[in-house]
Formats: structure tokens, C-alpha cells, sequence
């Protein structure tokens, strides 16, 4: 197990330092120059020259990189204007838009990413998982038919358009809830869950979808399996043999599913989080890409990278300790 | 990335057509007793925001804004400011921090400035005018970047300063007492006293300045200071007590409270507006306009169509053309792409007549401009393909194939409705125009600087306040063409006489005297085929059905959120 973890973090860190150095091969690949957005319009040559220092953008892009990685192992120094301040370690850098650190901007937007997806994982699990169960005991029949148009259906409805006809009947017709604004989970709990009760069904259209389909397959296979006819030629009683037996058979592959997916939840969350102005990750990711913000872009894709990574960590062991037949080396 | 643009704005399109079939619903007209400036005081204004209403820095030094902006004009008060009135007189300036609008002397090279009695910060620390001149001075500081870039063109020696932080001083501002100001300039601005609307012409005291820590808590010279502000999430404004009306007649500010909300989506920004449930009622945008699928529901609500204010802020949609690329340095073939322009189908591209009108000028039609109407290459609404063959002939092309530049999505109107209808005309000519379109970061990188430029490509111009000046001199002044970035004279033009024109009418500080001077400019350059100007874009903005006093702001083309009520 030691073995194995000490082995991720290695190839985490492989990762990480791969992808940072991507995003940088990206940023200086295209022509868009940041120092000509910072700088506003009718910008001169002079003025430019400055910007271009000030943001260290007059180095070679491999020097850049370095600093950044510098930053991030031992800290750096920036100029406010009268004063030089330090960013410790470790240190993303500043964003180029807004001067403001980028550790304390992620960490600022995470709760409203951590709040809106978990709520929705909880939601997408247990809809999808329930309906799925439906679905196979009802093979064939109307309930499973209706379940696999709501499949269908979620499968096929982007998130910006199922959010948005939420918006419009919850909101604007029947007005049974408020147009969503985010309020932190520490100031109002009520008040976080019910903003938060259309961007997450929003997700949930669509991941639980994926879960319904995939429990449905997942249960209809472990029912027809030897194990499960042998409990019921032993007289287990059906809730028994369902529950216990045939569901934890189903429902091991979704946890790796849930891994597989978190990349993919990342993009839908983000879109979400756009649609419903909720001020997270996904926004920032969103603002930081249009306004070529180098600084934030690159601690957004650290910061992706590490979710993504310890997401399937995370499943790896879950899935190890579900089924005792995988040994983790 | 690139996908998600279509995404978003299909899906406002969707929400905007489904809406529509709801045929509106709930909202009322504006209720309760009539607007009166004496006991508008009260209540809670509400703004819904994509962005930021106060740019991606709080900071005076730092704000680019056109007669200081709405929401920064609540806090940053400013040496002169747009005059707060409906109508033409709304296009003129009025003093705000100074007793009067400036005095020229020395062929309006320099300008003095004179401070009212009673201006106090947040603090209750009286403004004098070293406040004044270290606020200018700060926004020289390479740190604080993003402020208008006249001043470093303008004052002597502007050139070369990089701001006060390492202890030098410009000495082109001069303060002989702490009520007075004189501004040294390089050469004649006439203008000079709309310049000075801009935040860079705020106080900012010395000892609260932490250069670009200092937008953290700006300090409010204004009817509001920051209760609590998180950057392109939310700002909270409330009543500066150190404020009065007696030493303030520009801003009634009426509400006692300014809530504003960043991030949202234009789509559900619109929607609560027009259903203006609970506090949406009162509440406005300073960044949203409605689309054309949204406009379509408005048109057939006349309750909704009470709560829009529809106004023109001075800008041009053109096709801009680099006369360095061939075969754009021939002027017949410029002349050819000019007849062959379907204004009538790029009108259509944009949501048709109600949101755009088409344009033979490049200045607004506007007065203030200095309007005058003119058709260099008159082709009707929708073109002279036969003109335009003729002439193309003539420069000996006969199947000439082009690239034409746009954005990557509608937002700005220069990405490819537009692109597709100039596609469109132009074949009717015979040209073949292939499309080439940009990342929203990456058009405005390679279209200012002279070296990726390319030869054809859609652009836009707005000015930053309502005179030819600033209009028509970055575009095609020959001595602002900035080879290394931030370049505006797409045609990279450059005639002395021209530029002797620039200086010439720059000499005339009265606006009304200027104003011929400028459309007669703007006529001259037209004949040269340029640009191709294509329309000047409408603006419609609703606001909350509680909200009033929305009067047209003729300067910035919306209401004024420092003139607005609730109660």
C-alpha cells in the first residue's frame, strides 16, 4: 500500500510538472500578448515595455516556467508600487488581471466548485443508483421504459440548457425559489442549500443519467450470474438477495466511474457555474483563459490536475477495499 | 474554450425565445408616487452584472472608464464630470471636484483648476489639491496599469515618468496652494477639461496609497464608500458621511445602499429584471443589453417596454483595412470592397434596425461629434455590386481572393454574423473572401500591432467622451501609430496635413466651435477609403420595475445609476 501511494505521488508529481509546462508551451504559442490587455487601449510602445517587465513577460518563456516552479518550492518577490511584497511558498504568482494572488483566488472560489459538486454527487448518486435498480427489476416493463427516456433525455440535454429551463419555470414562472446567488454554507446552511437546489439538479440530469444507465447494465448482469441464482435456490429472501448481494456487485464499478468522470464533472460544473453565476473554479477558469491570465490559468490547471489525480487515488483504494479481490501495488 | 461561446449564446437565445412564449408575465409597470429629488433618498439599488462594474481594479489610477464611469463615479469624484441632466446637455462637461470646467491659457497648453470649499474624503481629512496631483501622478506607475492613455501623451514630460512611488515628481502638475492646480501640456488640448472626468483626476490621499494594494479600500471622495468589495464576485456601497449635496450638485445619489452582484449570465440578468420578483424590482445593469431574441419579447410587452431605456453610446462597427497589405494599399480596391458593402444585410446580422443603424460616417450621429452626413461612395442600403466590378477591374482584379479577420463570436458585432454578411456582398462582386477568425484575447493582440495586423478585418471605435477629437485621432492621427502593440491607426495613415488638422482644431477649447472642424475631418478622410464604417450600434437596457428617474444618460448612452431611486 506504502509502495503504491509513494508510487502516485510520483507520478503526480510527473504529472503535474507535464501539464504546467504544457500550459506554458500553449500561452506562448498563441499571439494573444496579456500585457496588451492589462495595459488598456491606446497603449504606447514605452508603457508596454514596462508592462511587459513588470509581468516578466520580456523573459524567454523557458525562464517564466522556471520562476513559476521557483515560486512554487521556494516563494518569490513582486513590486506593489512602494513596496515589494513576498509571496511564500507555495506561490502560484499573481494574477496579471487582477494582481491578486492566485493560491487565495482558487482557495476563495473552491468552497462554491466543493459546494456544488458534492451536493450533486450525493444527488446523482442516489437518483441514479435508485432509478437504475427500478429500471432492472422492471425490465421491459413502462416504469423501465420511462426511465430510459429520462436517460435519453438527460444524455442528450446540455447543462446549459436543462439549467436554464430550471431557471425559467422554478424562477421565473411558478417563483417558487429566488434567482440563485451563492451565500457560503457558514453564514446560512439553509440558505446555501436552497440557492444551490437548481445547479444541482442541473448536474444531477445529467451524471445521474450516466449512473441510472450504468446500474441498470451492472444489475441486470450480477442477477443473471451463478451466485445470485444459488441464493435464491437457497430460499434468501428477494430484498435480500437484491440488497446485500446483487447491488454490491453493480455498484463497485461506479466508484471508478465517478473517478473516471470527475474530469468531466469539472467541465459541466463549470458551465453550470457560469449559467448560474455562481463564483467558482469554473468561472475563474472561464475569465482567466479569456483574459490569457498565464498565472491563474497555470494554478487552475495544477490545482485540476491534483483533483483529478487524488479522485482517482481516492477510487482506487475505495475500490481495494469494497472488493478484496484487488490488491493495490 | 472555444466551443463554449456557441454554447452560451445559443442558450441565451433560448431562454430569450422560450421566455417570449411566456409573453412576459408578471411584470408591472413602474408604480408609487412620482420621482422628486428632494425625498428620493432611501432603499436599496440593486445591480445585476456580468463583469465588474468597477473594471478588474478598484483603484482610480487604474479604471478606464468614458466621463467616469458609472459605479466608480459613486466613489471617485473627479476634478470635472459629465453633466448629470437629460438631453443634448447631458453631452457637455460640468465641474464636479473644481469650481468650473478649467481655464486655458498659453493656447490651451495649460489649465487651471480651482478646488470647491468643504471636499472631505471618507475620513472627514479635508482634499486639497496635492490629493489631486499625486492621483494623476500614481497612475503613471507602471504597477497601476489599465487608466486612459492621454496623460502620458499630454503632459510635459509624461512621457518618461513611471510615477511617484520611487520619489519623483512630475513637474508639468503644479499645485501652488491646496485649492489650485495647473496642468503643463506638450501641446494645445482644447479638450482637456473631458479628460479630466476620467478617475485618473481623483484625490487619493498619499498616506492611504498602497500602490496596488490600495483598490483593496479605495478612499471614497464620492456619495458612497466600500462596505465590502470581492473582486468580479460582489461590491457593497454605502452612504461616505463626509458627503453632502451642498458640496456635490452632479450626483443626487439616492439610494442609501448599493448592492452589486458580478458573474451572472446576460440571459438570467434580463430575465430577472423583466420579472423583477422581490428585490429585482429594484434593481439595474451597467453592462447588459438586451439581444435580439430578448428584444422581441420586449417589443410586444409595452410593460416591459416602458422599463427600457434605449440609447447610443458614440461608437462605429467598421471594416478597417492595413494599407501596408496588398492589395489593400490600392485605393481603388478599397473603394470596390465600400460599394460592394451590404449595410442593410449587416444591420440584419446584428438584430436589425432596432439595435443598429447603418453608417456612411465614421463619426456617430451625434452632435456632439460634430456630426455631418456624408456618403463617400454612395451605393445605397444594399450596395452596388456593379460599382465595385468596375473598379476592381480598373486595379486589374479579376477574381481577387481576400481574408477578412473577425472575432470568434457576436458579443462585440465584429465576430461572424457580420463576417458572413460582407462575405456575402462581397462575392456579389466577384471577390472571394475567405474567413479567418480569432480567440477573444488574440484579435485585440494582433490587430494593434502593426507587424500580425492583417489587411481586412472588422473592428469597432468608441470614443471616450462625446467629441471628434478622441474619436477620430487614434485611427488616423499618422503620429499615434504605435509599432510595438496598442496601435489604433489600422490603416497606419499618416498625411502632415492631416495631423496639422489634428493640431489646428486641438487648439479650440470651445466644443461648439470644434464641432464643424471634426465632421469636416471626417469627411475628408472618408473619400480616402480608409475604413468602411458599417453601423452605429443601439443600445436597450432594461432596468427594475421600482426603479426611477431612469432617465437617457446622452453621454454614455444608458441611465445613471448616480441619478436613479427606489424609494
Amino acid at each position: 500500500m506504502t509502495l503504491y501511494l509513494l508510487r502516485r505521488l510520483g507520478s503526480l508529481l510527473v504529472l503535474l510538472l507535464v501539464m504546467t509546462a504544457i500550459v506554458y508551451g500553449i500561452f506562448y504559442a498563441i499571439p494573444a500578448d496579456p500585457a496588451v490587455l492589462v495595459c488598456g487601449k491606446g497603449c504606447d510602445g514605452g508603457r508596454l515595455a514596462s508592462i511587459h517587465h513588470e509581468l516578466g513577460l520580456d523573459q524567454p518563456i523557458t525562464a517564466q516556467y522556471w520562476h513559476f516552479l521557483e515560486g512554487l518550492i521556494v516563494g518569490r518577490d513582486y513590486s506593489s508600487g512602494p513596496d515589494v511584497s513576498h509571496c511564500a511558498a507555495p506561490c502560484l504568482g499573481y494574477s496579471f488581471q487582477t494582481d491578486l494572488p492566485v493560491l487565495s483566488l482558487i482557495a476563495q472560489r473552491l468552497p462554491v466548485s466543493l459546494s456544488l459538486t458534492t451536493g450533486a454527487l450525493v444527488l446523482w448518486t442516489v437518483t441514479g443508483v435508485a432509478l437504475g435498480l427500478v429500471s432492472a427489476l422492471r425490465e421491459r416493463r413502462l416504469t423501465d421504459r420511462l426511465v430510459t427516456v429520462f436517460v435519453l433525455g438527460g444524455l442528450g440535454t446540455p447543462v446549459f440548457v436543462s439549467g436554464l429551463l430550471l431557471l425559467m419555470v422554478f424562477c421565473g414562472w411558478l417563483k417558487w425559489l429566488d434567482f440563485p446567488v451563492y451565500v457560503p454554507l457558514t453564514e446560512d446552511p439553509v440558505g446555501w442549500a436552497r440557492n444551490l437546489i437548481l445547479p444541482w439538479l442541473t448536474l444531477t440530469i445529467l451524471q445521474s443519467a450516466i449512473f441510472t444507465r450504468l446500474t441498470r447494465t451492472g444489475m441486470l448482469e450480477t442477477l443473471s450470474e451463478d451466485h445470485i441464482r444459488t441464493f435464491r435456490a437457497y430460499g434468501l429472501p428477494e430484498r435480500r438477495v437484491i440488497g446485500r448481494h446483487a447491488l454490491r456487485g453493480a455498484l463497485t464499478p461506479l466508484i471508478s466511474i465517478n473517478a473516471v468522470e470527475f474530469g468531466a464533472v469539472l467541465v459541466n460544473a463549470m458551465l453550470t457555474e457560469t449559467l448560474f453565476g455562481l463564483p467558482g473554479i469554473g468561472q475563474l477558469i472561464v475569465q482567466s483563459s479569456n483574459n490569457v491570465d498565464l498565472p491563474v490559468v497555470a494554478g487552475l490547471t495544477l490545482t485540476a490536475g491534483l483533483a483529478v489525480v487524488l479522485a482517482n487515488t481516492a477510487a482506487d483504494l475505495l475500490y481495494a477495499a469494497v472488493d478484496r479481490r484487488v490488491v493495490l501495488t | 474554450m472555444m466551443r463554449r461561446v456557441p454554447a452560451l449564446l445559443t442558450a441565451t437565445t433560448l431562454l430569450a425565445a422560450a421566455t417570449a412564449c411566456s409573453g412576459g408575465g408578471s411584470a408591472s409597470s413602474s408604480a408609487g408616487t412620482a420621482f422628486d429629488p428632494k425625498s428620493c433618498q432611501g432603499g436599496t439599488l440593486y445591480i445585476l452584472n456580468q463583469t465588474s462594474a468597477t473594471d478588474e481594479h478598484f483603484d482610480p489610477a487604474r479604471i478606464y472608464t468614458s466621463g467616469g464611469g458609472a459605479v466608480p463615479s459613486l466613489v471617485f469624484r473627479t476634478l470635472t464630470t459629465r453633466k448629470r441632466v437629460p438631453g443634448q446637455a447631458g453631452t457637455t462637461v460640468a465641474p464636479d471636484l473644481a469650481t468650473d470646467t478649467g481655464t486655458p491659457s498659453d493656447d490651451a497648453r495649460t489649465w487651471t483648476y480651482h478646488l470647491r470649499d468643504g471636499l472631505k474624503f471618507e475620513d472627514g481629512t479635508p482634499i486639497t489639491a496635492k490629493d489631486v496631483k499625486w492621483g494623476v501622478e500614481r497612475s503613471f506607475a507602471p504597477e497601476l496599469s489599465g487608466g486612459i492613455p492621454y496623460l502620458r501623451d499630454w503632459l510635459v514630460g509624461g512621457t518618461d515618468y513611471k510615477g511617484p512611488y520611487k520619489g519623483r515628481e512630475l513637474d508639468s502638475i503644479q499645485t501652488p496652494d491646496d485649492k489650485t492646480i495647473v496642468f503643463k501640456l506638450r501641446k494645445p488640448e482644447g479638450d482637456f477639461p473631458y479628460v479630466a472626468t476620467a478617475t485618473q483626476f481623483t484625490p487619493v490621499p498619499k498616506a492611504k496609497d498602497g500602490g496596488t494594494a490600495y483598490e483593496r479600500h479605495p478612499i471614497s471622495s464620492g456619495p458612497y464608500k466600500v462596505q465590502t468589495h470581492v473582486q468580479d464576485k460582489s461590491l457593497t456601497l454605502v452612504r461616505n458621511p463626509n458627503w453632502s449635496r451642498t458640496v456635490d450638485d452632479q450626483r443626487l445619489a439616492c439610494p442609501d445602499r448599493i448592492e452589486a452582484t458580478y458573474g451572472l449570465s446576460a440571459a438570467v440578468i434580463n430575465q430577472r429584471l423583466s420579472t423583477g420578483a422581490g428585490k429585482d424590482a429594484d434593481a439595474v445593469t451597467t453592462d447588459t443589453d438586451l439581444s435580439p431574441a430578448e428584444l422581441a419579447r420586449i417589443s410586444t410587452d409595452p410593460t416591459l417596454k416602458k422599463r427600457t431605456v434605449r440609447g447610443q453610446f458614440g461608437y462605429t462597427n467598421f471594416i478597417a483595412f492595413n494599407t501596408k497589405v496588398k492589395p489593400f494599399d490600392d485605393v481603388r480596391v478599397r473603394e470596390a470592397i465600400s460599394y460592394a458593402v451590404n449595410r442593410q444585410a449587416v444591420v440584419n446580422a446584428v438584430g436589425g434596425s432596432s439595435l443598429a443603424k447603418p453608417a456612411t460616417t465614421f463619426l456617430p450621429d451625434q452632435a456632439a461629434f460634430g456630426y455631418q452626413p456624408y456618403d463617400a461612395f454612395p451605393a445605397g442600403p444594399t450596395g452596388n455590386p456593379a460599382k465595385a466590378k468596375e473598379l476592381l477591374a480598373q486595379a486589374g482584379h479579376s477574381n481577387l481572393t481576400i481574408t477578412l479577420a473577425h472575432r470568434n463570436n457576436d458579443a462585440s458585432q465584429d465576430g461572424p454574423a457580420v463576417a458572413t454578411a460582407v462575405q456575402e456582398a462581397l462575392k456579389q462582386a466577384g471577390v472571394t473572401v475567405k474567413l479567418q477568425a480569432y480567440d477573444q484575447a488574440s484579435y485585440r493582440s494582433v490587430q494593434t500591432k502593426p507587424s500580425t495586423e492583417p489587411g481586412i478585418f472588422l473592428a469597432g471605435w468608441g470614443a471616450d467622451w462625446p467629441t471628434g477629437g478622441p474619436f477620430l485621432a487614434p485611427i488616423f492621427d499618422g503620429r499615434q501609430i504605435l509599432q510595438d502593440g496598442g496601435n489604433y491607426n489600422f490603416a497606419q495613415y499618416d498625411d502632415p496635413k492631416v495631423n496639422a488638422e489634428f493640431d489646428a482644431i486641438n487648439k479650440i477649447s470651445d466644443p461648439l466651435q470644434a464641432r464643424p472642424r471634426w465632421g469636416a475631418l471626417d469627411a475628408e478622410l472618408g473619400r480616402q477609403a480608409l475604413t468602411v464604417p458599417l453601423f452605429h450600434p443601439v443600445y436597450l437596457r432594461l432596468y427594475g420595475k421600482n426603479v426611477k428617474n431612469t432617465y437617457l444618460d446622452e453621454w454614455r448612452g444608458s441611465y445613471d445609476v448616480a441619478m436613479v431611486s427606489v424609494k
